[in-house]
């Protein structure tokens, strides 16, 4: 045989798909077969009235051992090519191929029969996950203890926590020891510490040598835990490349077009806004718009000014940039604080501070007043950002938090990665050439 | 070593290999599956235990009571197909199992979504469960059907002989043509709804075309032909000699059976073939 040809070390390949799923018109949903075998024409009625494409003309490969994380908004197409990879459904146009064996996790536990036992489910998913019955029988224990169910093996499925569940259902699928796994948005389920076990279950998987297909809407999970991003929209590729340029570019856009709803909105900062625009990468993982305190202070009308002093949605990296909140006070107040925070969207702190902890000493602060925050020269990192907003006592007592009121972009003629993006100079000495 | 998986897991299009035996294969293939499936619906429906199992044949025998009584209380039987009910038994027992793996198999699709749409299975296993379930039910009501010969052979009602031993082969020869046809069943129903009802109003109408309350020589000789053109016909005249009438099969009916298996396995094959692709999408 030949040697180690690139074609041997591939694991995927994605050949020119296309995929249209097929859209009948009324005549079908009617569907009778009884009208189409009297008119004569059971073939036309199953021909769809149209397609609707789900992917377009989509090309990659992956290399055997190779973490990819595909990002996108809903209906992008994620699932799709999840679907077309795991033979559950067929390209329209192009080809598909998976060499070695496959398993795919597009749903814990999807198959498990809530009415027999534990045991009896084990083997069925194990079956449908491509196992044999001896190869089952031999992981039985190891998937039993990774799930934690020993005591309820027995119990029928449905007194299971929807947990307990969950756990059993992706200990079968990793213990399906597969060459390539495919991952749908499974971690979203289950708490904390079964997050973890699965984190640590793919490392090993990587470790191992299996090659790992990860849809996900959690944007740092696919920075962190691939090294390579594919990104879909509207069913075609956008970008495919290291993990954390893509999920850059991604962000960015979605960025873009929230900023772009930001300001049809009209400055935005006010509150009922919530849960908007289903392509924002981490929803949801933080509190957006929260809002707690007593209420003896209150914090209005945050927004951000531009160098020239006109409210904007975004700034350039490097240039001024102001924040501004007006506050009340509903009685006089001797004891109190302003502060600001810049976080990321997924609640990463980059800046706070106080005028507490910058050292002004309150006096007295009644009736309506404003404050503001100027930063000379803003040198984030290209990328989305939020603004909390706090009016407290000096113990720490609330009178007005407000998390997230404000989001922000800062742009840059080139993406870096990281948080910060200083002003830099590149230095080159010795035998190093570069075009132009 | 993992050549044979690679090409297994390359979707050609169009697809190879003779579409007629395919669906076929991949079923034999995913046997384990199949009967792992069919054991959980089992076990999900005898959850009660020997009462569940009860459930399971007080509709044939109350069917049976209420045939046997009509039909003596209305009719007089013919002299040679006395005890009536003893006739009726296996008929209306093997014509349950068709009736309901094709009744089921025309839901089988819609029941089973999630597992079509999130996990790798083949779709034909779905089918041969619901065929492999309801033959399953025939089955384990044999013995019932064995004690009642036994008994009416103890009071000389009749004459049991080693004949009764084809009926067995004569349920398998069935459960392939029934299987052939519950792939076409399963496969259209997808696209059309009125699959079911069609098969409803078209298995009541089969239930008084066969001779399932008579016997085939009843029929007069120059209907006789077009009877046997109904598929079941000829299974239900076969399963009439091996449990009732004790007497063997004709050669000609064994070779009409095979083939009529044949037939309805791969028409339902081909039918299924040419619309599984869509099974996963618009189940």
């Amino acid at each position: 045989m030949s040697q180690t040809s690139p074609s041997s070390r591939r694991a995927v390949v994605v050949d020119h798909v296309t995929k249209l799923y097929r859209r009948y018109g009324r005549k079908h949903t009617v569907g009778s077969l009884k009208s189409a075998l009297l008119a004569g024409r059971a073939r036309q009625s199953l021909s769809p009235d149209s397609a609707v494409p789900a992917l377009v003309d989509v090309s990659f490969e992956v290399t055997r051992g190779e973490t990819v994380g595909i990002v996108g908004p809903n209906g992008s197409g994620k699932s799709t090519l999840l679907k077309l990879l795991a033979g559950i459904v067929r390209p329209t146009d192009g080809r598909v191929a998976v060499e070695g064996r496959l398993g795919a996790l597009l749903e814990l536990g999807a198959g498990f029969h809530p009415e027999i036992s534990g045991r009896e489910n084990i083997e069925i998913n194990g079956l449908l996950l491509g196992l044999t019955r001896r190869q089952i029988a031999e992981r039985f224990d190891e998937i039993v203890r990774f799930a934690e169910l020993e005591e309820f093996l027995d119990a029928p499925l449905k007194t299971y926590s929807s947990g307990m569940a969950v756990r059993l259902g992706f200990s079968i699928a990793a213990h399906s020891d597969p060459d390539v796994l495919l991952v749908d948005e499974v971690l979203a389920v289950g708490d904390e510490r079964f997050a973890h076990r699965c984190l640590e279950k793919f490392a090993e998987f990587e470790r191992a040598g299996v090659t790992l297909l990860l849809v996900s809407h959690d944007l740092a999970l696919v920075s962190d835990r691939c090294r390579r991003a594919l990104w879909l929209d509207h069913g075609r590729l956008l970008a495919d490349g290291p993990a954390a340029q893509t999920v850059a570019r991604y962000r960015e856009r979605v960025a873009r077009e929230e900023g772009k709803a930001r300001l049809d909105e009209g400055g935005g900062g006010e509150r009922g806004r919530g849960g908007r625009g289903e392509g924002r990468g981490d929803a949801g993982t933080r509190g957006r718009g929260e809002r707690i305190g007593s209420g003896a202070a209150t914090a209005e009308g945050v927004r951000l000014l531009d160098a020239g002093g006109r409210p904007a949605g975004s700034v350039p990296c490097g240039e001024a940039a102001r924040l501004e909140m007006e506050v009340h006070a509903a009685a006089p107040l001797s004891d109190f604080v302003f502060g600001f925070a810049i976080t990321t969207v997924s609640g990463t702190v980059v800046f706070g501070s106080n005028t507490d902890l910058e050292g002004f000493e309150p006096v007295q602060f009644k009736g309506r007043a404003q404050v503001s925050l100027e930063i000379p020269s803003l040198t984030l990192a290209p990328g989305v950002y939020c603004v909390d907003v706090a009016v407290h006592a000096r113990d720490g007592a609330p009178y007005d938090y407000r998390r997230d009121v404000l989001r922000f972009e800062v742009t840059a003629d080139r993406p870096s990665t990281g948080l910060w993006s200083p002003p830099r100079r590149w230095g080159f000495e010795g035998a190093i050439a570069w075009k132009k | 070593m993992q050549r044979a998986e690679v090409t297994s897991t390359v979707y050609r299009l169009p697809s190879s290999g003779p579409a007629v035996i395919t669906p076929l294969r991949r079923a034999w293939r995913q046997r384990a599956l199949v009967v792992a499936l069919t054991r959980r619906e089992l076990a999900a429906r005898y959850r009660g235990g020997a009462l569940g199992y009860f459930w399971s044949l007080a509709n044939p025998l109350l069917l049976l009571l209420v045939y046997a009584t009509v039909f003596r209380l209305v009719f007089t039987p013919r002299a040679d197909v006395r005890p009536y009910s003893l006739f009726l038994f296996s008929g209306v027992l093997t014509w349950g199992f068709v009736s309901s793996a094709l009744l089921d198999a025309a839901e089988t699709f819609r029941a089973n979504g999630p597992l079509l749409r999130k996990t790798t299975v083949a779709p034909e296993v779905f089918p041969a469960v619901a065929v492999g379930a309801r033959l399953s039910h025939l089955l384990l009501a044999l013995p019932v059907l064995a004690a009642a010969i036994l008994v009416a052979g103890v009071l000389r009602s009749v004459s049991a002989g080693p004949q009764a031993l084809a009926f067995p082969v004569v349920i398998l020869l069935l459960a392939l043509a029934v299987f052939g046809i519950a792939l076409a069943i399963s496969s259209l129903a997808v696209h059309f709804g009125d699959v079911r009802d069609l098969v409803a109003n078209l298995l009541t109408l089969a239930f008084f075309l066969t001779p399932i309350l008579y016997p085939i020589d009843s029929v007069p000789e120059r209907f006789r032909p077009w009877l046997r053109a109904n598929p079941f016909a000829t299974f239900f005249s076969a399963v009439h000699d091996s449990a009732f009438f004790f007497r063997p099969i004709p050669v000609a009916d064994w070779l009409w059976m095979t083939a009529t298996a044949a037939v309805c396995l791969g028409v339902g094959a081909a039918i299924f073939e040419r619309l599984r692709d869509s099974i996963a999408e618009e189940a």
